[in-house]
C-alpha cells in the first residue's frame, strides 16, 4: 500500500512540475506588465510584482494603432467565423448523406488536398489572381475550409439517427430545410467546438496577414504585437542603437502580449468543455 | 461480325444513355444537396487545386505579365540551380536537424504525459493539470515566441535574472547559434506537448477496463499492466503519429521559426519554409521557390510512403 501511494505522489509531482513549467512563462509576462520597468531591468523581478502599477495598460489604450489593430482582428474573426462555418457545414452535411451519388468521389477530391498542396508561392499567385490581396477577404477566404473540420462535422452529421430525416421527408421538407431545421440544432455541440477553434485560429493567425496584406489599415493585432515585441527585442539584441532608443519599456511590451491573449483567456474555460469531446470523436472516427 | 459489334456498341450506347439519364434524374432528386455541396467544391478547386497546377512555374521562367501559362518553359533549370547552391543544402540540413531533434526530444513527451495522467485517479487533480497544460496551445506563436524572447532577454529576462542571482554572466540566448535549436525544441515542447497528449488520452480511454480488472485478479502489478495492457493499447496510435511526423520531416512550423529567428542565427535556423518566404515572396523569385516547394512535397510524400511501408512490415499498423 505504501509503495503504491508513493508512486502516485511521484507521478503527481511530475505532472505538477510540467504544469508549472508551461504556465510560468505566461505568469512572468503578467507580472512584468504590472511591475516597474526599472526594477525589472535591475533584476529585481522574480515571482511577485515589484512596484505594482497599471500605467502600461493606460498607455496601450491611448495607442491608436493598437485599438485599430484590435478592431481589424475582431472584424476578421467575425467574418472568418461566418464564412468558415457556412462553407464547412454545407459541404460536411452534403458529404454526410451516404446515399448521395458521387459522395465517395467528392470525399477523395477533398482528402487529396491533405496530402498535396501547391505551396506558399503558387497559392500566393492564385490569391493574387483572384484580386483578394490587400482586402480583409484575403484573411478570410483562402483559409475558409479546413478538411480536418469537414471530416469532424461530417462524422457528427452521420451519427444523427436517419429516422429523423426520413420522417421530415414524408412531411415534404426538402434537404435544405432538413439541414437547417433538424441537423443544425442537433449538432450544436459540434458546431460550437469547431466554431471556437475557427475563432481562435483567426484571432491568432498572422502569416496570412504578412503574406496577403500590406496596408497599415489591415494590420492585425498579432502583426502589431510582432512589431512591438519581437522586432524591438531583436533590434536591441543586434545592438541597433537607433532602434534601441525607440524600444518601449518591458511593461508596455508585456502588457500588449497579455491584452492580445485576453480574449483567448476569456473564452478558454468555455472551449475547455467542448474540445476534449470533439477531438476524441475526430480521433476515433476520423 | 461487323454487324454484331455494331449491335453491341448500339446496345452499349443505349445503356450509357440510360445510365446518364438515371444519373441526371438522381442529380435532380438530390439537387438541394448538390447545391449545398457546390460552394465548397468550387472553393477547393480555386484555393487548393489551382495552386497545385501553379506548381508548373517551377519548370518555367515565371513572369507576371505573361502569367502562369504564358511564361516560357525552361525544363529543370531551377532544380539544377538549387542542387548546385550551397545555401540550399544548408537549409535542408537545418530543416532535417530541427525535425530530428523534435522527433527525439519532443515526440515522446505527449506520450509520457498521457501515461502519467492516465495513472492519476483523482479526477479534479487530473482536470486541473489538463487545463493548465493545454492552455499554451491556444496562444499564437507571436505571443508565445514573444514570451520566450522576453524570458531569455539578457537585461530583463527571468532566466538571466536567475543566472545573475547565482553570480553568472548574462547570456545573449537569441543571438547565439548554439542555443537556437534547443530553444526551438524546448519552446515546442512547452507550447504543444500538453495538447498533443489528447490523442493518446483518447486512445487510452478506449482500452477495455475489464482487461485491467482481469490482470489485477491474476496478480499483475502496476508495471505489468503498463507493459502488457496500456502500452500495447496505444502503440498503434504512437506508430501512426510517428509516420505522420516523419512525413513532415521537411516541414518545420513556419510561424515558430519566423518569430524566433533573426539574421544572426540564419546559419542554423533558416529552414525551407522561411527560406521560401524570404526568397520567394520578399525577393520575388517565384520559379526557384516553387521548385523548392515541389522538392519539399515530393520528398515528404516519399517519406510518408516509405515509413508507412516499414510500419506495415513490422507492426501491421499503417495509414493505408
Amino acid at each position: 500500500m505504501s509503495v503504491k501511494l508513493s508512486a502516485n505522489v511521484w507521478i503527481g509531482a511530475l505532472l505538477v512540475m510540467f504544469a508549472i513549467l508551461t504556465f510560468l512563462p505566461f505568469y512572468y509576462v503578467m507580472l512584468a506588465s504590472v511591475s516597474d520597468s526599472n526594477l525589472i531591468r535591475e533584476g529585481e523581478l522574480m515571482l511577485w510584482p515589484k512596484g505594482f502599477n497599471l500605467k502600461a495598460y493606460g498607455l496601450i489604450f491611448d495607442n491608436a494603432q493598437f485599438l485599430h489593430s484590435f478592431a481589424v482582428t475582431v472584424t476578421r474573426t467575425v467574418l472568418g467565423l461566418a464564412v468558415n462555418l457556412l462553407l464547412q457545414l454545407t459541404i460536411a452535411y452534403a458529404l454526410s448523406r451516404t446515399y448521395l451519388p458521387g459522395r465517395k468521389m467528392f470525399m477523395i477530391y477533398i482528402i487529396i488536398t491533405m496530402m498535396f498542396n501547391g505551396g506558399i508561392v503558387p497559392t500566393f499567385l492564385i490569391v493574387k489572381g483572384t484580386g483578394l490581396i490587400d482586402t480583409i477577404w484575403a484573411l478570410v477566404i483562402p483559409s475558409a475550409i479546413s478538411t480536418w473540420n469537414v471530416i469532424l462535422l461530417r462524422t457528427f452529421f452521420e451519427n444523427v439517427p436517419s429516422s429523423l430525416e426520413e420522417s421530415a421527408k414524408m412531411d415534404g421538407a426538402n434537404d435544405i430545410a432538413i439541414f437547417i431545421k433538424i441537423f443544425l440544432p442537433l449538432s450544436l455541440p459540434a458546431i460550437m467546438t469547431i466554431g471556437l477553434f475557427v475563432a481562435v485560429h483567426h484571432w491568432n493567425a498572422f502569416m496570412d496577414a504578412v503574406i496577403y496584406t500590406n496596408s497599415a489599415d489591415l494590420k492585425v493585432l498579432q502583426l502589431f504585437l510582432r512589431d512591438m515585441v519581437i522586432k524591438m527585442e531583436m533590434a536591441a539584441l543586434m545592438g541597433d542603437m537607433s532602434a534601441m532608443s525607440e524600444v518601449s519599456s518591458l511593461s508596455i511590451r508585456t502588457a500588449s502580449i497579455f491584452l492580445a491573449s485576453l480574449p483567448i483567456l476569456a473564452v478558454y474555460p468555455f472551449i475547455q468543455r467542448f474540445f476534449v469531446k470533439g477531438m476524441m470523436v475526430g480521433a476515433v472516427k476520423g | 461480325m461487323e454487324s454484331t459489334t455494331n449491335l453491341q456498341s448500339a446496345a452499349g450506347q443505349r445503356v450509357r444513355r440510360k445510365s446518364l439519364a438515371a444519373a441526371w434524374s438522381a442529380a435532380g432528386k438530390h439537387k438541394y444537396l448538390y447545391a449545398l455541396l457546390l460552394p465548397g467544391i468550387v472553393w477547393y478547386f480555386i484555393f487548393r487545386y489551382l495552386p497545385m497546377y501553379g506548381v508548373i512555374i517551377a519548370f518555367k521562367d515565371y513572369n507576371f505579365s505573361k502569367g502562369i501559362w504564358g511564361s516560357p518553359w525552361v525544363g529543370l533549370k531551377h532544380f539544377e540551380f538549387l542542387f548546385r547552391n550551397q545555401d540550399f543544402f544548408l537549409i535542408v540540413r537545418n530543416t532535417l536537424l530541427i525535425n530530428l531533434y523534435e522527433l527525439i526530444f519532443a515526440f515522446p513527451v505527449p506520450v509520457i504525459l498521457a501515461l502519467l495522467l492516465n495513472e492519476m485517479k483523482n479526477v479534479l487533480f487530473k482536470r486541473s493539470i489538463q487545463t493548465v497544460i493545454y492552455f499554451p496551445h491556444f496562444l499564437s506563436w507571436v505571443v508565445f515566441g514573444g514570451i520566450v524572447i522576453q524570458l531569455l532577454s539578457p537585461n530583463e529576462g527571468l532566466v538571466n535574472n536567475v543566472l545573475r542571482y547565482f553570480g553568472m554572466e548574462p547570456v545573449f540566448f537569441m543571438s547565439k547559434s548554439e542555443y537556437f535549436r534547443p530553444i526551438v525544441v524546448i519552446s515546442s515542447i512547452l507550447k504543444e506537448s500538453g495538447w498533443g497528449a489528447i490523442i493518446y488520452l483518447a486512445a487510452l480511454s478506449s482500452i477495455d477496463p475489464e482487461q485491467y480488472e482481469a490482470a489485477t485478479i491474476d496478480g499483475a502489478n502496476r508495471w505489468h499492466k503498463l507493459a502488457y495492457i496500456t502500452l500495447p493499447g496505444i502503440s498503434n496510435t504512437v506508430v501512426i503519429m510517428m509516420i505522420l511526423k516523419v512525413g513532415y520531416l521537411l516541414d518545420v512550423g513556419f510561424e515558430q521559426i519566423y518569430i524566433l529567428y533573426n539574421p544572426s542565427v540564419y546559419d542554423v535556423g533558416d529552414v525551407l519554409s522561411t527560406y521560401i518566404y524570404r526568397i520567394g515572396l520578399q525577393s520575388a523569385q517565384f520559379s526557384v521557390t516553387a521548385a523548392i516547394g515541389l522538392f519539399q512535397s515530393v520528398i515528404g510524400f516519399f517519406l510518408i510512403w516509405s515509413t508507412n511501408r516499414l510500419a506495415k512490415k513490422f507492426s501491421e499498423v499503417s495509414l493505408w
